[in-house]
């Protein structure tokens, strides 16, 4: 079964500076809980690792990933797929961005499929982890770009 | 000779295994280390579906004490795809034992890698990088029948075998019925053996003969090596396997020749080392082999006015897995039980078989048959009910008649003997039926869901491999047979050999029995050979222990190579002794075993006959040169090629038929079944001997048990496992097993020389036991059990109305 997420922040930023940030994997990638690196191949395509843990497997992921759908500064679409714990992991994410007084609105949502024994062995534990993991990387998104405005929330 | 002069067969003799196997003494595969040995690790495919786009081994290959890799491409470019057993378009499915271009269940081995320890093959595996592009997964048979999206491109289609099974005059029957009962869906569920010991191969492609050596724990070789040949491009004679002691295979452990296959190509590629590989318990539950999951639809059953089954059609639908290895036999193995123990002579079953992305099938014990068994006793079950019938007596109205055996089904088996009336007497009366009921009444009025199931069933046992024809004509396979050996060896010792290849079924033990009572001594002196052994010449293409067989197949094979010996001995002893050799007589003398002389009181002992033979072999006469006291028995069974048009003939020798009863409680709370009494009456004909029928119908107790309640093969909708380990598959163990009443009667087989029937599988009878204890326990409901697992789980949704509601299951016209 696919995991989905989804939800919407705002922040104090144009949809153009949020919509740059997004799109630039070493400004985004390092927001990704238990980030390990990234290898930028060009301005479309790279590959993230992060540390990957569930109960007693511990892993890293290795996923490649490429700017599917762009229409700068509205809408942004990840693809990506790779290899994580044994398994494999093929994910979409997407961002729309939506200009409002205080800033920008994101509406972004996921969807992720894990293949192989992380499913087999924890397939249970999988959809509550992630939602956790997503959840600490809205926040640290949030942070960031806060940060990057120099503002207050 | 026994103490009571009666013999040792029917005898509770001690089992000859037992000495070594519970003092930690057995010799299993995994015992087995060779010098210079490499152990492999498989890569698997994380995805159930999926094109392979690259393999890279090379990050592998640099890691110290990885030796080399192997991948499907290079297998492909030196072997022949398995032989297929189905005809087309299930017959141009190409099977390799790596995958080459496309993966098709998660699991699936895509490359080895040989190392010099397994930590290091771990290491290695976890190394190679394997990119997939994903494709759409089928998990559902009956939506694979779809061929929305196809599994085997080279057969075009996913439907590996179908045919119509039709007898009698099915349209008057339903024409003359009193009432016609519809069941839209019932569903019987995937679930494997877990033996304790998991597969294990030891191979060597021996580089100086160009032979191939196995030790390996595969529990039908002789099948397995003519897979292997045809494979490997190598002639037979060159393949040797061996098995020593065997953790259970239940089955599951004849269809490993994929991976001996890996293991034998991996050592040619590793310049002849032997190569080990023993299989994790994560890797036996999603690849191994599962028994096979079956659907079935549209089932209308017709019955007259008593209540009496006349005509039933229905349309099954056989889940295979990724890739068909023993199947399609299964399609055709469960019509040996065609009626079940019921007497209806008009029946359409429309059988079709499908490959899934999950993992393959093989002949899991009770193969075949339980599914179709589990599905007539719903049929009954639902029947009475929905009529109004106690199921007690709804089965005394449809049972097959112990005056009618041998009784001969609409499909033309000949069932050889049975009393199922009887046994459900004895059934009733070891559980305390009348009592039970009572305390049902009470518990009923407290509103406790307690129900009491009954389950009959057969176990056919030595097949008539000519089935086969019937799924293929083509197939080049047809009767049984067995091999056995039995000899003097030089010093005297009288030792046996069978073509069986045991895994706890106690071989050794019944064989010296037989033998005992042919040469009028005790089976103590009797060695009888462990595990299965090509080199010894005992073997046919039938060899293995499989299909409830070996009392039958097994023990008609010793006893033929005794007989044979026993004639040997006499006209050797006939001229040593200077005696007729009807007076010469067997037995156990002051210097051990010996034949002696009523006539002339003179006697010779083994050891003396053997040293005449073998090494003071000038004494005898040339007429007597033939007198090897070695003698081989090929055991045929007396079968013909079933008449394939019609899908007739005799398909099985044997019926032992087995009748459970259980009380089932639903706790309220918590939807937790508990067993609360169970009896398991079995009968298999003249019993051999009774602890170890006894131990054998408690085993396959257990493994019903744990089937209908516990174990369950999950997958997602993409094809993932989500129960491949003991977290979340859950196995049955001392622990959880209730509390088993035995009881057994005995109707001899007419069909074997000594009135014993093949026993072991069960019929899987708890699965339809308990699926009828807990119908009865929510008869009030409207809620039916059409699933053969029923978890806590299953049950709440059940009670919640997501699940089960007769409404939407069952409907009935009543004409009279």
């Amino acid at each position: 079964m696919p995991i989905k997420f989804a939800g919407e922040f705002e922040v104090q930023r144009g949809p153009e500076d949020v919509y740059a940030f997004l799109t630039d994997p070493n400004k985004f990638c390092p927001l990704l809980p238990e980030f390990r690196g990234v290898t930028v191949e060009d301005a479309e395509h790279f590959t993230v690792q992060v540390n990957v843990g569930v109960s007693y497997i511990k892993g890293v992921a290795n996923v490649k990933l490429h700017l599917a759908e762009s229409q700068r500064p509205s809408r942004a679409q990840f693809k990506g797929q790779g290899s994580v714990a044994g398994g494999n992991v093929s994910m979409v994410a997407t961002f729309d961005l939506m200009s409002v007084e205080s800033g920008t609105k994101v509406a972004w949502q996921g969807e992720a499929q894990v293949f192989g024994r992380l499913t087999s062995v924890s397939g249970g534990l999988l959809e509550p982890l992630g939602k956790k993991q997503v959840q600490k990387l809205i926040d640290g998104l949030q942070a960031a770009l806060h940060a990057a405005s120099g503002g207050t929330v | 000779m026994s103490v009571d002069g009666k013999g040792w067969v029917g005898k509770a003799v001690p089992r000859k295994e037992e000495d070594r196997l519970l003092r930690g003494r057995g010799k299993f595969a995994d015992d087995i280390k060779l010098r210079e040995m490499l152990y492999l690790r498989f890569v698997r495919s994380s995805y159930a579906h999926a094109n392979i786009v690259s393999i890279d081994t090379s990050d592998a290959e640099k890691i110290p004490g990885v030796i080399c890799t192997l991948t499907g491409s290079e297998i492909a470019s030196q072997t022949q795809p398995f032989i297929e057993m189905a005809p087309d378009p299930g017959g141009k499915i190409q099977d390799y034992p790596l995958a080459i271009s496309k993966v098709r269940y998660q699991g699936e081995p895509v490359a080895a890698v040989m190392a010099i320890s397994p930590g290091i093959a771990d290491d290695g595996a976890e190394a190679v990088q394997v990119e997939y592009a994903a494709l759409d997964p089928v998990v559902d048979a009956e939506q694979a029948l779809t061929d929305a999206s196809i599994l085997h491109e080279e057969a075009g289609t996913n439907k590996v075998w179908g045919g119509v099974f039709e007898y009698g005059d099915v349209e008057q029957a339903f024409r003359e019925a009193a009432s016609v009962i519809e069941i839209d869906r019932m569903h019987f569920h995937r679930f494997s053996s877990t033996p304790l010991e998991n597969n294990v191969v030891i191979a060597q492609w021996d580089p100086k003969d160009e032979r191939i050596y196995y030790s390996c724990n595969n529990s039908f070789p002789s099948f397995a090596i003519q897979f292997l040949a045809a494979h490997l491009n190598v002639h037979i004679d060159r393949i040797r396997v061996q098995t020593s002691d065997i953790g259970g295979s239940f089955g599951i452990k004849i269809t490993s020749y994929p991976q001996m296959a890996v293991c034998a190509l991996a050592s040619k590629k590793a310049g002849g080392r032997p190569i080990k590989w023993v299989e994790t318990r994560s890797e036996h539950m999603i690849s191994s082999a599962h028994g096979n999951e079956r659907t079935f639809r549209d089932t209308r059953v017709a019955l007259d006015k008593d209540g009496v089954i006349t005509a039933i059609t229905s349309r099954h639908i056989d889940d295979c897995g990724a890739y068909p290895r023993y199947e399609p036999l299964g399609c055709v193995i469960w019509s040996q039980v065609f009626p079940g123990v019921y007497r209806f002579k008009n029946a359409r079953i429309d059988f079709s078989q499908a490959v899934t992305n999950k993992c393959p099938v093989g002949p899991n014990r009770g193969y075949s048959r339980m599914q179709h068994l589990w599905f007539l006793e719903r049929v009954v079950d639902i029947c009475a009910h929905e009529l109004g019938i106690p199921a007690d007596e709804m089965r005394l109205r449809n049972y097959i008649r112990p005056e009618e055996f041998p009784y001969t089904t609409p499909n033309g088996c000949i069932y050889d003997s049975g009393n199922y009336p009887k046994m459900l007497e004895v059934a009733k009366q070891l559980i305390g039926w009348d009592a039970w009921k009572k305390k049902q009444a009470e518990a009923r009025k407290e509103g406790r869901m307690l129900g009491i199931g009954i389950g009959t069933t057969l176990d056919s046992g030595t097949n008539n491999f000519g089935q086969a024809q019937i799924v293929n004509p083509g197939a080049p396979f047809s009767g049984n047979s067995q091999g056995a050996n039995c000899k003097l060896d030089i010093y005297g010792e009288v030792v046996v050999a069978v073509g069986s290849c045991p895994q706890g079924q106690g071989h050794e033990t019944t064989a010296a029995q037989v033998v005992a009572d042919v040469l009028n001594i005790n089976p103590d002196l009797i060695t009888v050979r462990t595990g299965f052994d090509t080199e010894r010449n005992v073997h046919t293409g039938f060899s293995g222990t499989y299909a409830s067989q070996f009392a039958v197949s097994g023990l008609s094979a010793v006893h033929g190579a005794a007989q044979k010996l026993k004639a040997e001995m006499k006209r050797l002893a006939a001229f040593v002794l200077k005696s007729k050799e009807e007076d010469l007589e067997f037995g156990v003398g002051g210097q051990g075993p010996e034949v002696r002389s009523k006539s002339n009181g003179k006697s010779i002992n083994y050891w003396g006959m053997a040293n005449i033979v073998n090494v003071n072999s000038a004494v005898l006469p040339v007429e007597m040169h033939d007198v090897t006291l070695n003698c081989r028995y090929i055991w045929r069974a007396p079968f013909k090629v079933p008449d394939i048009k019609r899908k007739y003939g005799n398909l099985t020798m044997t019926y032992a038929s087995q009748l459970h009863i259980a009380v089932v409680e639903i706790d309220r709370e918590t939807f937790i079944p508990k067993i609360l009494d169970y009896v398991a009456v079995d009968d298999c004909g003249t019993v051999i001997n009774p602890p170890i029928v006894e131990g054998q119908v408690y085993g396959a107790t257990a493994h019903g048990i744990g089937a209908a309640l516990l174990e369950n093969c999950v997958y997602d909708s993409v094809g993932n496992m989500l129960t491949s380990t003991f977290s979340d598959y859950i196995p049955i163990t001392a622990m959880n097993m209730p509390t088993v009443k035995y009881g057994h009667i005995e109707t001899p087989s007419p069909h074997s020389y000594s009135g014993a029937k093949g026993m072991g599988e069960g019929g899987a009878a708890p699965i339809h036991t308990i699926s009828a204890a807990l119908q009865d326990a929510l008869f009030d409901k409207r809620i039916f059990i059409d699933d053969s697992f029923n978890n806590p789980d299953s049950l709440f949704r059940a009670l919640k109305g997501e699940i089960g509601r007769a409404d939407d299951i069952v409907k009935v016209e009543r004409r009279a």
